[in-house]
């Protein structure tokens, strides 16, 4: 038996049926056509399919899809307002991008954590990000964006 | 890793949510954050008829720390717990326990009530709350029930729950004197991995602020079930923080006699022991060392 369910997704209100055997993941990738979230363990270890909901970080794999009922959910494909996020562009420019499996979910951890604390220090960054694996950088390069995009941040609402 | 086809609600208050819980008897489950049960229904290791997600029962997610009996709702998140300032002043073992729990993704989900209902004997708030001597508020179609957390394990993943009865809220009494505790645990890998031990020392002095009038020490992943080491305690106790740190190396061999572990994918038993007497001396010693520079 389908469920309805009523929430928004990157600013727009959606108002779907939904199996509850299905994961908010399978919703936005299957329902919604939004790709940027990926299915890497499917159990809350790999942190790809990281999407902000009601604000926080979270593993929308273990997530049943009825529980996104009334909820705000912002994925990778929100960012980008016109011109690419901050943080994407700082992904970018550091190379902290190689296969991009892990981007979208490492730039949804990184901008909540700038959300809570514009200034995090290295270790508060390598923190928040254990729970998103990269199996190709190195995760050095993927501090040093986060770093450079919270100084930019800074510097831009200081001018 | 498809998951079975279950009947899905949403209980609006906590008597709807018994009673759907009560109606399917053991088919059913109730839903916190999910990180337990969607994972172990993935597995197909829980294959429930019907799952009864509690989180519109906001009531059940407040944290009151205002009288002497600090009240934590069943569906606060290790992320609010770790970070109530309150609660940090009060009884900062149990926030430092559940800041190490998972990823940050997973302790803005996962709930306290059912890192408890799911009884792993590794269970990370398990250890500090039963050295906190925690209650739990339960509440059924039969009415409300107060457990102790010390008698509510029974087994790997088994409690004396009995099917719609669930946890409502968790009881600490607020320390008389004045109190430290540390938990240190033993991981593979940060944010992915369950412990493999846990250790909780919490020591309370008297009002004179002398000697030791409460030692507690709690153990996880150790035993079938998260244990206290009730003679290890009595060897603290009624000592001065100076007296006590003396005697830690012997209180450590007590502690390491109280557990039971086993050999498994995580660590050997002996691997198991051998960390649960190191973490003890040095959760004790920085403890005791807290409590004496006053
Ligand atoms: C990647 C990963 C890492 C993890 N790391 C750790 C770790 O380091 N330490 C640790 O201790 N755990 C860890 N866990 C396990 C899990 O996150 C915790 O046990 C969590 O607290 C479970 O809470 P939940 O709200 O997600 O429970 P759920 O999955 O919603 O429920 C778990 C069980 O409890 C029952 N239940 C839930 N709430 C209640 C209630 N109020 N009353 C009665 N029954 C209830 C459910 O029916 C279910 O059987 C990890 C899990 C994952 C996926
Ligand atoms: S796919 Fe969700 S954490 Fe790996
Ligand atoms: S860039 Fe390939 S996994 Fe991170």
């Amino acid at each position: 038996m389908k469920i309805p369910i009523e929430f928004v997704v990157n600013g727009e209100p959606q108002a779907l049926f939904v199996k509850p055997n299905h994961t908010l993941l399978d919703v936005l990738r299957d329902d919604l056509g939004l790709l940027g979230a990926k299915k890497g363990c499917g159990e809350g270890k790999c942190g790809t399919c990281t999407v902000i909901m009601d604000g926080k970080p979270v593993n929308s794999c273990l997530i049943l899809a009825p529980r996104a009922d009334g909820s705000d959910i912002i994925t990778v494909e929100g960012l980008a307002d016109g011109e690419p996020h901050p943080m994407q562009k700082a992904f970018v420019e550091q190379g902290a991008v190689q296969c991009g499996f892990c981007t979208p979910g490492m730039i949804m951890t990184a901008c909540a954590l700038l959300d809570e604390k514009s200034d995090p220090s290295e270790e508060e960054i390598r923190l928040a990000l254990s729970g998103n694996l990269c199996r190709c950088t190195g995760y050095a390069k993927i501090v040093e964006a986060v770093q450079v995009c919270a100084q930019r941040i800074q510097q831009d609402k200081g001018a | 890793m498809r998951i079975k086809p279950f009947e899905y609600h949403a209980a609006s208050d906590l008597r709807e949510a018994v009673q759907m819980l009560s109606e399917e008897g053991a088919d059913a489950r109730a839903l916190a954050g999910g990180t337990d049960l969607v994972l172990a229904m993935k597995h197909k290791a829980v294959l429930p008829k019907k799952v009864v997600s509690l989180h519109r029962i906001t009531e059940m997610a407040a944290i009151n720390t205002e009288g002497d009996e600090i009240k934590i709702g069943a569906l606060a998140t290790h992320s609010e717990l770790a970070a109530h300032l309150e609660l940090q002043k009060v009884v900062p073992i149990l926030c430092q326990a559940v800041s190490l729990i998972g990823s940050w993704q997973i302790r803005n989900s996962a709930t306290i009530g059912g890192n408890l209902a799911h009884a792993s004997p590794a269970a990370d708030s398990a250890a500090p709350l039963l050295a906190l001597d925690a209650t739990l508020v339960t509440t059924s179609p039969s009415g409300d029930e107060n457990i102790p957390l010390a008698s509510f394990f029974s087994g790997p993943g088994a409690t004396i729950l009995h099917p719609g009865q669930i946890i409502k809220e968790i009881i600490i009494l607020r320390p008389q004197g004045r109190s430290s505790g540390r938990y240190l645990k033993l991981m593979r890998k940060r944010a992915v991995d369950l412990s493999q031990a846990g250790v909780a020392f919490q020591a309370e002095l008297d009002p004179a602020g002398e000697k030791l009038a409460k030692v507690a020490i709690g153990l996880g992943g150790m035993a079938p079930t998260p244990i206290r080491a009730p003679e290890a305690e009595g060897m603290l106790e009624g000592l001065s923080c100076a007296e006590a740190l003396k005697k830690i190396p012997s209180v450590a061999r007590a502690v390491v006699a109280a557990t039971s572990p086993i050999d498994d994918i995580r660590a050997s038993a002996a691997y198991r022991k051998l960390v649960a007497e190191a973490f003890f001396k040095q959760a004790a010693q920085e403890v005791l060392t807290s409590l004496t520079a006053g």
